[in-house]
């Protein structure tokens, strides 16, 4: 999206917060938020985002707002854009094959298509950045990729390789019909020189190990001690209870999404994590849910014990780590893009709405007054 | 029917195992009995003693006792006498477990029970000599009733209804589990309304007489009752304990109530007694507010299954007795931590004093005996398990008079068996029945079969084939069965490689 | 549970590395009768067990304050099950291909399923896992225990331990010639008995063949290979009297021909009755499976109650198991009850549901009896074992106690 914003003069004008969006594009945006959320997760404070080029130049409460900056005065929290681990929006469909267990070539980046609705809903929910994962239907569904909700933009055309440890990835009409066929099929193909999985052998890709139960997990993680893999578990519910031989295999877990009313035991999982201190963060599964799930997730934790911060890193840092852009997005860094999120007050309470969402700098949506 | 007439095998080992014409062949003679060990279930066991049974009833059990010098003598002191096993309640040995009728007392299990079933057979070899025939729990494609039919005590020996039964009429089953396509709601909606239509159509009847209309007569009459009988001809009051009494009935000659309403009546007149089927805890709070709002609370026994031992305190306040369901240990699992609990179930009943008897998981391995053996691993006296399978089910059967132990007047049902009844390697060698030798283990040709695989003729497993005798075309019946049985033991020569005989070890 | 004051002596006895919610491992156990498994039984004797392993095995009685001590009627090894399948279904079988040698059921095993913990109560401790007899040659069995760490590799005795198979119609279940066009991947051999003999002959001479040829060679091959030079056993599933001798003639033509000797093991052989002879010439143990109550059992077969004593008469190797049946009437410990009343006596039945089946699986340096060095795993009773009028009352599964005979409350 391509909006002209008018060069106007920053500092002074009370109806700068609402003209940006006729305004010409600028080198230069501050926003100055009563509230925003460091990423220290410490207490958000009164204080200045500096954005330039698309980038984050500065963050904090000292920031001062330089000559030729648009100001964007905002009255609540801002915060850096919501990182959603797991999903499918955008074209789920296209990416199954039923016929081939084996795709590692396959990549969501190439399959799906950016006006879809889906994201704009997601963008609406505060996420800026969404893991768009294959179906796990197979034993090696392709590569995930790592997309804004604005743009189009890919981050990571090959975020992670999906590997299928649940019984969804077994079939009674092809090869693999069994646990052990499908492992013994991925030893083989680990041992590959050259490829998508020699490239995940030598750790240059993480893994997506799709699992649904524990068992599935307990075998994805000797898998993944086996062959030396980094990489993060998906997809089981009390993933949790394993939470120390996760730790061990210096693995990650994206948690959910759940059903508001889940059952208590799949929220201690997660907070077995916390307690492990193994990585995690959220997915959403749209469009089966509504991205709004994302928050309302990490409610349930939060409600269930699960520590603030803990919950805004599986947000946003984490998140960010697991995906593989650290180093792009997650949290409010110089360098790092400049995905905002301003809300109308602490993101961590439902009750709170997001008001504008930027993404790579520019205003990408913003809430009808 | 078509099946009975492929039943041959179980007919042609009955064939052999008797060795009476008929049950009452010996009425009249006398029978002793003496062996190494006697549990009488009714004191002390008796050792190197001697049981004397007369026209079917035992005269005396002592261990100074002399078999009378004109008593058939069965002497083995290597064996243990025992009392016949009683099954207080069971729905096997009909063509079908179950009526689909909602209300269906007019039924009567006489016409439903098979004789040659193999469950009677297995019974008899495995020594239970008084079993409560009733419909069985509601299971589908079996059906199920709200009423059931009434039930009868038989003996698994005979070859007809009549030579077999002990006790007709020996009670109606109920159902407070809920039959296929009911709720639990509406299945105690359906019991009440049962007695309900009963106490209306009392009512009804006797306002009839009162209005000079005589339908019910004439409808007795057409249903083909002989209404100048005693007990058709008299009417009387409504007797018993229910909560609701119909005034007038004296003025109605019983033999005009109606056949479908009459053993309901007898019900609530406290004349029958009743078998109340719970399947879990939920159901038994029903059970018994029927029993005591229709006045049968007295003569009530509950037969129980899955969870109904959470409702042991209802059950020991309304004094009850109950049968137990034959899953003895009851699993459940915690839904949050996914463990399994298991609650031994006579133990509960034990502790609160309730009166209960067993059911046999299947008449073969896992007979009454096996029930009570469970019993005594998990922690019941041993007196109180063989009383379980003995002593409460007779009287829960109100032939407490008549079997459950060896005692002087008392039915002649005696076992002999090999060891400790509770012993997993213990059989039943011979059976006594009324006085009668019936049963006698080494001429028993299924158990040799099933024990050795010694194959007969027409009794082969099917896909082995029979070897064939040179002799088949010549044959005639009974003389080349029995070289058959001699040479089953025997090696073939002729045949190739290990052959299909057993060989002696 | 376990009473605060000796976990805390546990835990100040717990030697270092060790995770702090391991429980207790120092026992003694009081019984009036050991049964060991070796045709000794001791009366009024004690057994110690010390960092899961027995210590000591004697008659007489002798407290310790850092032991534990428990009290029961009698004790015998953890009994061994040759023959389970643990939540079995289609995900344990690589139907894609009849030879599957080289796939693990120890993949598709849950650590979690609640049927170890059915296995532990009814007193088995060690077990042979199989995979469902869906293929002719169905992968690797493992041998592990029932309780432990919650991982498989963590509770293995034996990984690869015995390379599985089946005889019969079960291997061809579900196949359909390939008339017309082929509908589905089950459109392939084999479809009758001999097709499924065929397969087993092929994968045999194929193997041997690739020694010289490496064309011959295919996925799995050097398993049969070591099968075929007697290094790994081979477990065949044959219930009727024609698989039975099925599985022995091919033995006995894979050795004069080949020159394997291959050790072979016959599972679930319920008519092996039938054959004694040729199973005392040929010289393969056999597995039992459960008694049923009327004859009738596996495919078709015929299950005489005194199999057990007359196979152990005539000298053949035998081994009781439950065959992977949930129901309860299955379960080992009643097998050896009624192989008792079949007529087998209760050493033997004893050792036909302990340290027998360990020699099959290759672990009888580890677990079968109750000797000083083995793995304690021992099941405790509260009367005779094996009579349904005995419970067990306790379980230790590797010096851990698993079921306790002091929560047994009457």
């Amino acid at each position: 999206m391509m909006i002209t914003i008018l060069a106007l003069s920053a500092a002074a004008s009370p109806l700068a917060t609402h003209r940006a969006i006729l305004a010409p594009e600028s080198r230069l945006l501050a926003i100055r938020a009563e509230q925003v959320v460091l990423p220290d997760g410490g207490a958000p404070a009164r204080g200045v985002i500096l954005i330039e080029d698309g980038r984050i130049a500065a963050v904090g409460p000292d920031v001062e707002v330089p000559e030729g900056a648009i100001l964007v005065e905002h009255r609540g929290t801002a915060s850096a854009g919501l990182v959603a681990l797991h999903s499918y929006s955008g074209s789920p469909s296209e990416m199954f094959d039923s016929t081939r267990s084996v795709l590692p070539e396959a990549r969501v980046s190439l399959a799906f298509d950016p006006a879809n609705p889906d994201f704009a809903d997601a963008l609406r929910a505060g996420i800026t950045s969404i893991v768009l994962t294959p179906i796990p239907a197979s034993l090696c569904g392709g590569t995930s990729a790592l997309v804004k909700t604005s743009g189009g933009v890919v981050v990571r055309g090959e975020a992670q390789l999906s590997l299928g440890f649940s019984s969804l990835a077994l079939r009674n009409n092809r090869f693999p019909t069994s646990f052990g066929g499908a492992v013994a099929e991925l030893d083989r193909l680990f041992e590959e020189p050259e490829g998508v999985f020699a490239r995940a052998a030598k750790r240059e890709i993480p893994v997506l190990l799709e699992a649904s139960s524990r068992e599935d997990v307990a075998r994805a993680i000797a898998f993944a001690q086996r062959h030396e893999l980094t990489g993060a578990i998906s997809g089981a519910a009390w993933a949790g209870e394993l939470a120390e031989k996760i730790h061990s295999a210096e693995l990650s877990v994206v948690c959910g999404p759940w059903r508001i009313g889940e059952e208590r035991r799949d929220l201690l999982a997660v907070l077995a994590l916390e307690k492990a201190g193994v990585p995690f963060g959220f997915a959403i599964d749209a469009p089966a849910n509504h991205p709004l799930m994302l928050r309302a997730g990490a409610a349930m934790c939060l409600r269930e014990g699960l520590g603030r911060a803990t919950a805004w890193r599986a947000l946003t840092s984490d998140a960010a780590r697991i995906a593989g852009a650290e180093d792009r997005i997650g949290s409010l860094s110089k360098g790092l893009d400049a995905d905002i999120v301003l809300w109308s007050g602490d993101p961590l309470d439902l009750g709170s709405t997001p008001q504008a969402v930027y993404v790579d700098g520019k205003l990408a949506w913003k809430d009808k007054p | 029917m078509m099946s009975r007439m492929l039943r041959i095998r179980p007919l042609l080992s009955c064939a052999t195992v008797l060795l009476a014409a008929a049950p009452d062949a010996f009425a009249g003679g006398r029978i002793a009995i003496k062996a190494g060990r006697i549990i009488t279930q009714a004191g002390p066991d008796i050792l190197n003693g001697v049981i004397v049974i007369e026209d079917g009833r035992i005269q005396s059990v002592g261990p100074d006792e002399k078999a009378p010098w004109d008593a058939e003598l069965l002497d083995h002191p290597d064996l243990v006498a025992f009392p016949g096993y009683v099954e207080a309640n069971n729905s096997r040995g009909m063509d079908r477990p179950n009526e689909n009728v909602d209300v269906a007392p007019f039924l009567d299990v006489r016409d439903s029970i098979d004789p040659i079933s193999s469950y009677f057979e297995d019974s008899l070899r495995s020594g239970v000599l008084t079993i409560n025939v009733q419909h069985g729990p509601p299971a589908p494609g079996s059906g199920g009733c709200v009423i059931g039919a009434q039930g009868m005590v038989v003996k698994p020996f005979g070859l007809t209804i009549e030579q077999m039964v002990v006790k007709p009429a020996a009670g109606i089953k109920i159902s407070a589990a809920p039959k296929a396509g009911k709720s639990r709601a509406t299945q105690a909606q359906a019991v009440r309304k049962a007695f309900t239509d009963l106490r209306l159509y009392l009512e009804k009847l006797v306002q009839d007489k009162k209005d000079g209309k005589d339908t019910a007569r004439r409808e007795a009459l057409y249903q083909g009752r002989d209404l100048d009988k005693e007990e058709n001809k008299k009417g009387r009051a409504m007797e018993g304990n229910a909560t609701w009494k119909v005034k007038g009935l004296e003025a109605i000659p019983r033999g005009e109530i109606d056949d479908k309403q009459e053993p309901l009546l007898r019900l609530v007149e406290g004349q029958i007694p009743a078998f109340i089927y719970c399947d879990a805890a939920a159901a038994v709070p029903l059970a018994l507010e029927i029993a005591r709002d229709n006045g049968f609370l007295a003569g009530t026994t509950l037969v129980l299954d899955g969870d109904s031992w959470k409702a042991a305190d209802l059950i020991a306040e309304a004094g009850v007795p109950v049968v137990l369901g034959s899953t003895l240990v009851h699993v459940e699992r915690d839904p949050v931590t996914g463990k399994e609990k298991e609650t031994f179930v006579p133990g509960v009943f034990k502790k609160k004093n309730v009166r209960f008897a067993l059911q046999s998981l299947n008449p073969q391995a896992q007979s009454l005996w096996y029930q009570a053996a469970v019993c005594v691993g998990h922690g019941i006296e041993r007196k109180d398990a063989l009383d379980a399978v003995t002593r409460t089910p007779a009287d829960i059967l109100h032939l407490g008079d008549r079997v459950g132990s060896l005692e002087p007047g008392k039915d002649g049902n005696v076992l002999l068996l090999s060891g400790d009844p509770l012993s997993v390697s213990t059989t039943v060698q011979y059976v006594v029945l009324g006085g009668n030798l019936v049963y006698d283990r080494s001429q028993d040709v299924r158990v040799k079969h099933l024990l050795e695989g010694v194959e007969q003729p027409n009794t082969a497993p099917r896909g082995v084939e029979v070897q064939a005798n040179p002799h088949d075309d010549e044959k005639e019946t009974g003389a080349d069965e029995e070289k058959k049985k001699n040479d089953a033991g025997e090696k073939k020569p002729e045949k190739e490689g290990g052959g299909q005989d057993r060989e002696d070890p | 549970m376990i009473p605060i004051h000796a976990l805390a002596l546990a835990l100040a006895l717990v030697p270092a590395g060790r995770r702090e919610d391991e429980p207790q491992r120092r026992w003694t156990i009081y019984a009036d009768e050991i049964h060991t498994s070796t045709g000794r039984t001791l009366a009024n004797g004690m057994v110690f067990v010390n960092n899961g392993k027995i210590s000591l095995v004697s008659t007489g009685r002798e407290e310790s304050p850092e032991r534990e001590l428990l009290k029961v009627r009698a004790v015998t090894a953890g009994l061994v099950d040759a023959s389970v399948r643990i939540d079995a279904e289609l995900q344990s079988v690589e139907q894609s291909s009849e030879i599957s040698p080289s796939v693990r059921v120890a993949d598709s095993l849950d650590p979690f399923s609640i049927e170890w913990d059915r296995q532990v109560r009814s007193g088995v401790t060690t077990v042979l896992a199989n995979p469902l007899d869906l293929d002719v040659v169905g992968g690797l069995g493992v041998v592990l225990k029932t309780a432990g760490p919650e991982s498989i590799e963590a509770r293995t005795v034996r990984a690869d331990a015995v390379l599985r198979g089946a005889m019969g119609s079960q291997p061809s279940y579900g196949n359909h010639p390939a008339f017309g066009r082929p509908t589905d991947f089950f459109s392939r051999r084999p479809t009758t008995r001999m097709g499924v003999e065929w397969e087993w002959r092929k994968a045999f001479y194929d193997a041997a063949a690739s020694r010289k040829d490496s064309e011959r060679a295919y996925p799995g091959s050097d398993l049969v290979l070591r099968a075929l030079d007697g290094d790994l056993t081979i477990a065949i599933q044959a219930w009727t009297t024609q698989d039975i001798r099925t599985a022995v003639f091919l033995k006995e033509e894979v050795e004069r021909e080949l020159g394997g000797h291959p050790r072979v093991l016959l599972d679930a052989a319920a008519e092996a009755w039938k054959e004694p002879d040729l199973l005392v010439r040929s010289k393969v143990g056999v597995v039992l499976p459960p008694f049923p109550s009327n004859g009738r059992t596996g495919e078709g077969s015929f299950m005489a109650w005194n199999v057990a004593r007359m196979l152990h008469d005539r000298g053949v190797p035998i081994a009781l198991s439950s065959h992977g049946s949930a129901n309860p009437e299955d379960r080992l410990p009643l097998q050896a009850g009624y192989a008792m009343r079949g007529g087998l006596d209760f050493e033997s039945a004893l050792e036909a549901v302990t340290i027998s089946p360990a020699r099959m699986l290759g672990v009888e340096d580890r677990v079968g009896t109750v000797e000083v060095g083995k793995d304690a795993d021992l099941v405790l009773w509260n009367g005779p074992p094996f009579e349904p009028g005995s419970r067990i009352v306790g379980v230790l599964v590797d010096g851990v106690l698993k079921v306790d005979p002091r929560e047994q409350a009457e």
